[in-house]
């Protein structure tokens, strides 16, 4: 009896896993404190890697899907940031951080090849079609730009082995990409519902550009489950937003925010100042209370092929608030309360559109923000245009565990690092601990040809803080390689931080990796005067007409000796007028009497 | 920029201080930005000189029998444009652009419409035939700005551009509109724009008569006609046709099949040889630092410091001697 029922459950858990649906989407709302909300929508395809292979597309888009084919791309992550994630207030990141980038774009992609020259050549199409696509510059992720990390990213396939299989890993930084509208539309266009239905319809440009920190993030990879079953391709997009509440309250075309006037201005009264005179604003009902339609501009739109294989409807919308808060809805959906009694969702149904109202209570009735596992920042220092340094301090916040991860940099090839000077120490500690950096991969730049690499495993005991420093020098470029806002300066990518799980504690080995990203850098490199050549050219033709013009007077003009010429004498100057006036009396008279005359 | 972080409106382009109309919209696509803003990358964009891998997003795509708008504006000058603050396109430049498009059949008619200061000056050496230019000031005047929003803290639009816009608005509704050219010529106001507009007609086969009766939506809208070629129909060669569809569904099925069978193969798309000189440039891997700290390393430093310290006080005591 035991065995049959051991059996069925079985048969049903295999059933439950082959009943895989082929398209989700979730939509996560979490807020993170009074004014800021965290939404994370999340948008899951699927496909059988066999249909995939002939070129059947249903949820996998055709347009991505033919590019990863032609160029040969088994595995892809993109991602399109801005903003910087503010983890003093906000905490951990969502998702541990993998479906995150740096400022800019950012895009690593294992490739086939038979060679490094091989998979090059198709990483540079693959580039090139991705940045039609998307409508990125993502064709300037060229040799200089693109780099192969040794230890900061594993495949997120099950299905192949990176290194018996022919695949290179290759991964380039664009952290000068502006992010905006034209990067959403066709991200969106890749979704089944084209983002007119479900919780995609809340992705409006207007609000998403406007946060305080978003990332739009496109994972392909292929996944073959262990029990067996047919392999299959899935793509996942993801999108991360923390909105500013009472920003995204302010109507679109009036956003600037105007005085209050006094007699609406609430009074913090718990500052020692607070009196009849003096008024300091209270944040009290800051972004207290929002509805969907506040925050993303309109409601949610019904849902996008909701419905499982048994065909009950499916959660679309979770919010992270403990159970005390009210939360109302307008739209029928159903809603199911976790048994933690952090979270709620509901299920929408496919037509009606779905709103939802936070209502305003006290300011304790949020979940607490985890702490991240570590806070990375880094900075230049130095001054003038010759050299600088870079400086980064990691803190480790754990009171109990040591924490140990790669650190990986790419720096451009103008930024030339000097590896001997590469030094990290704890805080508490004046000497360099030679122990903290337990492995470097490194990877000199060549100039005009490619940037540096640098990866580095580093451990940070616990409750402690590691700065770790290098000096570099700035490379004087060519007239023409500047771009057109070179006194801008340039910007370095973000450095990559992937947490490796501690040796010592056994179950943590199989969690996700955690990442975390620095923010990206701002390198004022010596620029030359860019209206120097027009000055060059005016003051050498002003020279060089100077030398003409007295050279030509030199040789046209006849040289004689001072005693050659005849005096300038009165006597001379009367004679001539007396025999002009001879000339002029002998014509009228008629005579035709020749007079000679001087020549001067 | 849209998106620029000084935009106090993220996503949005006004063309006026009511901020009635959005001009960046919902769903916008660009396919040349930021940088890649070139006069080398306009110039080959409109005569395709591009490489293979560039996507079709970023090639124009236009053949004989397309209809061309080029709308240029921006700061500029007698006889040039300026290009991201730091270049320019110049007069000769456009012309002989314009002219390896015709040799090339990548346009039938051109509408060349430009806004800046002395722009009248910029289709003065166009030589190809086909094209209506139009600009919006002459020699030695200025284009104004049209008016300035205090909150986005710039001037917004240029008043030629902002009338241009105000016409394809308020007249053109629809995709069918009858209204020609003269009609968007004769709008023009010049006691509105400060600056008086210029045409030219010479190039274009039947003159200013023939180019006033072209059609606004000819070059603004993206209207395609289809043409029937034999009308009343040959059977023979529709047939032909089918048979043709049906062997490649044939081929593509079989392919289809094979792929099935054989995993490592895709033939459907070809092998992508590795360029010529693309060996040169590739990305190669990072090799590991052995410690610093080798102590082998440091005798063979001190070793080699040594030998030569010997080598230099031998040599002296060579010539002391």
């Amino acid at each position: 009896m035991k065995h049959i029922s051991c059996l069925l459950l079985s048969l049903l858990l295999g059933l439950l896993v082959s009943a895989d649906p082929k398209y989700k989407e979730l939509l996560n709302l979490q807020p993170l404190n009074p004014a800021s909300l965290l939404a994370s929508f999340n948008f899951k395809s699927n496909a059988s890697l066999q249909s995939y292979e002939q070129q059947h597309f249903k949820y996998i888009p055709r347009s991505l899907g033919q590019i990863l084919q032609h160029a040969k791309t088994r595995e892809l992550h993109l991602r399109f940031s801005t903003g910087r994630w503010d983890d003093e207030s906000w905490g951990a990141r969502p998702w541990g951080g993998t479906k995150e980038g740096g400022t800019g774009v950012e895009l690593w992609a294992w490739v086939e090849g038979d060679s490094d020259a091989d998979s090059f050549a198709r990483w540079v199409t693959l580039n090139n079609a991705l940045s039609g696509l998307f409508c990125a510059s993502l064709n300037f992720i060229d040799s200089t730009r693109s780099t192969r990390p040794r230890m900061t990213f594993e495949p997120a396939s099950s299905v192949f082995n990176a290194s018996s299989e022919n695949l290179y890993l290759l991964h380039g930084s664009l952290p000068r990409e502006v992010v905006c509208t034209e990067n959403l539309t066709p991200f969106l266009k890749l979704l089944p519902c084209k983002g007119k239905a479900g919780i995609a319809s809340l992705l409006d440009g207007h609000k998403l550009f406007d946060a305080s920190w978003q990332s739009m993030a496109i994972d392909v990879r292929s996944v073959c489950p262990e029990n067996g079953s047919e392999c299959s391709i899935e793509m996942e997009q993801t999108v991360d937003m923390v909105l500013d509440v009472d920003r995204s309250k302010r109507p679109r075309d009036n956003p600037i925010p105007r005085p209050i006037p006094s007699e609406h201005l609430q009074c913090d009264q718990s500052k020692p100042y607070a009196g009849d005179e003096a008024c300091y604003p209270s944040d009290a009902n800051l972004g207290q209370s929002w509805t969907l339609a506040e925050i993303f501009g309109r409601p949610i739109q019904g849902s996008c092929l909701a419905e499982d294989s048994y065909g009950q409807l499916r959660d679309s919308v979770c919010i992270n608030v403990p159970h005390e808060r009210e939360v109302n809805l307008y739209g029928d959906a159903v809603e199911t309360k976790n048994e933690a009694g952090t979270s709620r969702c509901f299920a929408i149904p496919a037509s009606n559109p779905f709103e939802l109202v936070l209502s305003h209570i006290g300011p304790q009735t949020f979940n607490k923000v985890s702490q991240p596992p570590l806070y990375a920042s880094r900075s230049f220092t130095g001054h003038g245009q010759e050299r600088g340094g870079v400086q980064t301090l990691l803190t480790n916040p754990s009171t109990s565990s040591s924490i140990q991860f790669v650190y990986f940099e790419t720096l451009p090839w103008f930024m030339k690092p000097y590896l001997h000077t590469l030094t990290a120490r704890l805080t508490t500690a004046s000497t360099t601990s030679p122990d903290i950096i337990e492995e470097t991969f490194y990877r000199p730049a060549l100039d005009r040809r490619r940037g540096t690499q640098l990866e580095l495993l580093i451990s940070v005991p616990a409750d402690s803080a590691v700065i770790l420093t290098y000096d570099f020098d700035k490379a004087i470029l060519r007239y023409t390689e500047y771009p057109p806002d070179a006194n801008r300066g340039f910007d370095v990518a973000p450095a990559v931080i992937r947490l490796l799980p501690s040796s010592g504690n056994s179950s943590s080995n199989s969690q996700a990796p955690l990442y975390i990203r620095t923010s990206s850098l701002l390198l004022p490199l010596p620029t030359p005067d860019f209206s120097m050549p027009y000055n060059v050219i005016i003051l050498t033709s002003t020279v060089m007409a100077l030398a003409f013009g007295m050279i030509f007077n030199l040789l046209v003009r006849r040289f004689v000796g001072a005693d050659e010429v005849e005096g300038w004498n009165l006597a001379a100057l009367k004679a001539k007028a007396r025999g002009r006036v001879a000339v002029l009396v002998d014509r009228v008279s008629g005579k035709g009497q020749k007079l000679e005359k001087t020549v001067q | 920029m849209a998106c620029n972080p000084r935009n106090a409106f993220p996503g949005t382009v006004y063309n006026n201080a009511d901020r009635a109309l959005d001009l960046y919209g919902d769903n916008i696509e660009v396919d040349y930005r930021g940088y890649e803003v070139t006069v080398e990358n306009f110039i080959r964009l409109l005569t395709d000189r591009l490489g293979e891998d560039v996507p079709r997003g970023k090639r124009l795509g236009s053949d004989g029998g397309s209809n061309v708008l080029v709308y240029m504006t921006g700061h500029g000058g007698n006889e040039f444009l300026k290009f991201q603050d730091s270049e320019e396109i110049g007069s000769w430049d456009l012309a002989d652009a314009f002219e390896q498009m015709w040799e090339k059949k990548r346009y039938n008619e051109m509408l060349f419409m430009i806004d800046t200061c002395q722009a009248n000056t910029l289709y003065k050496h166009f030589y190809s035939p086909n094209i209506i230019a139009t600009g919006s000031s002459e020699i030695d005047q200025s284009s104004y700005s049209h008016h300035a929003d205090n909150d986005v803290g710039v001037a917004v639009i240029d008043r030629w551009t902002y009338y241009n816009l105000d016409f394809l608005e308020t007249q053109v509704t629809s995709p069918t509109s009858k209204l020609t050219l003269a009609d968007l010529f004769g709008s023009y106001d010049e006691s509105k724009i400060h600056s008086n507009p210029g045409y030219r007609w010479d190039l274009f086969p039947g003159g200013e008569e023939k180019g006033r009766e072209r059609l606004v939506m000819d070059f603004f809208g993206n209207v395609q006609g289809v043409e029937v070629e034999g009308v009343g129909g040959n059977e023979t060669e529709w047939r032909e046709d089918m048979r043709r569809l049906e062997e490649i569904i044939y081929r593509a099925r079989a392919r289809g099949n094979m792929t099935g069978a054989k995993k490592s193969e895709t033939p459907v798309e070809e092998v992508i040889a590795p360029g010529r000189d693309l060996g040169k440039g590739r990305v190669e891997g990072a090799a590991k630092i052995e410690g610093v700290e080798a102590w082998g390393q440091r005798v063979l430093g001190a070793g080699a410091l040594l030998g030569c310290a010997l080598i230099w006080g031998g040599a002296s005591w060579l010539e002391s001697r």
